[in-house]
């Protein structure tokens, strides 16, 4: 039977991970990145946000001091068996991750209605930042697994998500993707970024799907269709910081959903910025 | 590249720093963001910001929160942030500390006061170790969101916004 303690402290140790750890392709990614990179201001640039990635793995720390809000994904077994109680168990262990690391205190004070003009404040204890809604999948099996993805702010305010007309055409869709895309990096100031695109039947599925992207994405791993829209943005020049370059964007992941009999397909875009893909995984045995 | 060093608070003479030049502080800074800003705009406005112990001639205004998660600038272009650039620079602050674009408008408002856009990465563990001191001046209420006092010592930035000048291309 699956101990609830150790899902919390497991829990606790990948927000934490999440938050302060680029994982081997990431950091491989950068690497190359960088060694290309010939204009000198977006070389200083992306030096030092590869000396940031060495200094937080080292102490721990947060990446961004915008440490983002925890979105839990879980993916379950088959034949898994989910013990009573672990959903809190879980949510225990983001509110310990967060107070551990510590993550920047953004959980805002009052009711549903002063939560919307921040009238009450901020709760000082890191850990009072709720969890978005936990996105659920299965997959074969008996094993039960766990991933936090941090979300911050600044790719919030240039996501997307809205319909496009495809006109029984992929190639219309993918430009469109990259039409939108263009504007929004450019815009972010927080560049080299990934995009993330759900495509799927409702703007619920599609978000989902962007997320679960996210969640699946490996810099290293780029299909035909990811590896032109970032070479197509790339071409743009906008580079880190906005500082021109070759690097705007690192790589793209897309993940496509279902399709209805329409003329339209929703997308859901985000330009996740250059401290992200912040996320870590935990796995459990959890058969009967 | 060159780096060229300046104490802040700016008391000196005419700096001509151009699009693009990087740049290190040492010395005090101010840090808030859409929260607090409106208000110290308000105070500037009113001239009450010496009561509050801010002495806005020559400052930098970096644009961040300031919490047990470090320091890094957030969005410059969030209306709050960007809207607090021109009248804090008529008011006399050299320095303004964010990331990203900003608009036209604001690049003009900046020129005509002789200030200046800085950027820097948001890398928050190496900046977070540049800070040596903090304390909060105005709205401690706030968290994170008040308005800091920050000493730095060597804090890199490049000059995005200089003279009507952008670093960032169309």
């Amino acid at each position: 039977m699956l101990a609830l303690d150790k899902v919390t402290a497991d829990v606790a140790t990948a927000v934490v991970e999440a938050s302060s750890h680029w994982r081997e392709d990431q950091l491989a990614c950068w690497r190359a990145a960088c060694e290309r990179e010939t204009i000198p201001r977006a070389k200083w640039a992306m030096e030092n946000f590869l000396k940031n990635a060495e200094a937080a793995d080292l102490h721990h720390s947060a990446l961004c001091d915008d440490t983002g809000t925890p979105h839990p994904f879980l993916e379950i077994g088959d034949e898994a068996v989910l013990p009573a109680g672990f959903l809190p168990a879980m949510e225990a262990g983001i509110r310990k991750g967060l107070n551990d690391l510590p993550a920047r205190p953004m959980g805002v004070r009052g009711n549903e209605l002063e939560r919307i003009s921040q009238c009450k404040g901020l709760y000082d204890e890191p850990g009072m930042l709720m969890p978005a809604p936990t996105q659920i999948r299965r997959i074969p099996g008996k094993k039960i697994r766990f991933t936090i993805l941090m979300l911050g702010g600044g790719p919030e305010i240039r996501s997307r998500t809205q319909p496009i007309f495809h006109m029984h055409s992929l190639e219309h869709v993918i430009e469109e993707m990259i039409n939108w895309a263009v504007p929004q990096v450019a815009a972010l100031g927080c560049q080299p970024v990934t995009l993330s695109f759900g495509l799927g039947r409702t703007a619920v599925e599609a978000s989902s799907l962007s997320l679960e992207a996210m969640k699946d994405g490996r810099y290293d791993v780029q299909s035909e269709i990811e590896k032109r829209i970032t070479d197509e943005v790339n071409a743009r020049g906008i580079g880190p910081i906005g500082l021109g370059g070759s690097t705007s964007v690192l790589a793209t992941f897309i993940k496509i959903g279902n399709m209805r009999g329409s003329g339209f397909r929703v997308v859901s875009m985000r330009p996740n910025c250059c401290m992200e893909i912040r996320k870590a995984s935990r796995e459990w045995e959890a058969g009967v | 590249m060159n780096v060229k060093k300046i104490n802040v608070p700016y008391k000196g003479e005419a700096l001509d720093l151009k699009a693009g030049d990087l740049v290190e502080l040492n010395g005090v800074i101010y840090c808030g963001r859409d929260a607090v800003l409106p208000h110290i705009v308000a105070m500037a406005k009113e001239g009450t910001l010496s009561e509050h112990e801010i002495d806005i001639k020559g400052a930098v205004i970096f644009h961040t929160a300031v919490s047990c998660a470090g320091i890094a600038p957030t969005t410059t272009s969030k209306p709050e942030i960007e809207g607090s650039i021109v009248p804090l620079s008529e008011a006399g602050a050299k320095f303004h500390l964010g990331k990203g674009r900003i608009s036209p408008e604001t690049v003009e408002g900046l020129k005509q006061n002789g200030a200046y856009f800085l950027i820097t990465p948001p890398v928050a563990a190496l900046l977070t170790a540049q800070m040596s001191e903090c304390r909060a001046l105005v709205h401690p209420e706030f968290g994170m969101e008040a308005f800091y006092e920050i000493k730095v010592t060597d804090f890199p930035a490049i000059v995005a916004v200089a003279d009507g000048e952008t670093i960032f291309s169309d």
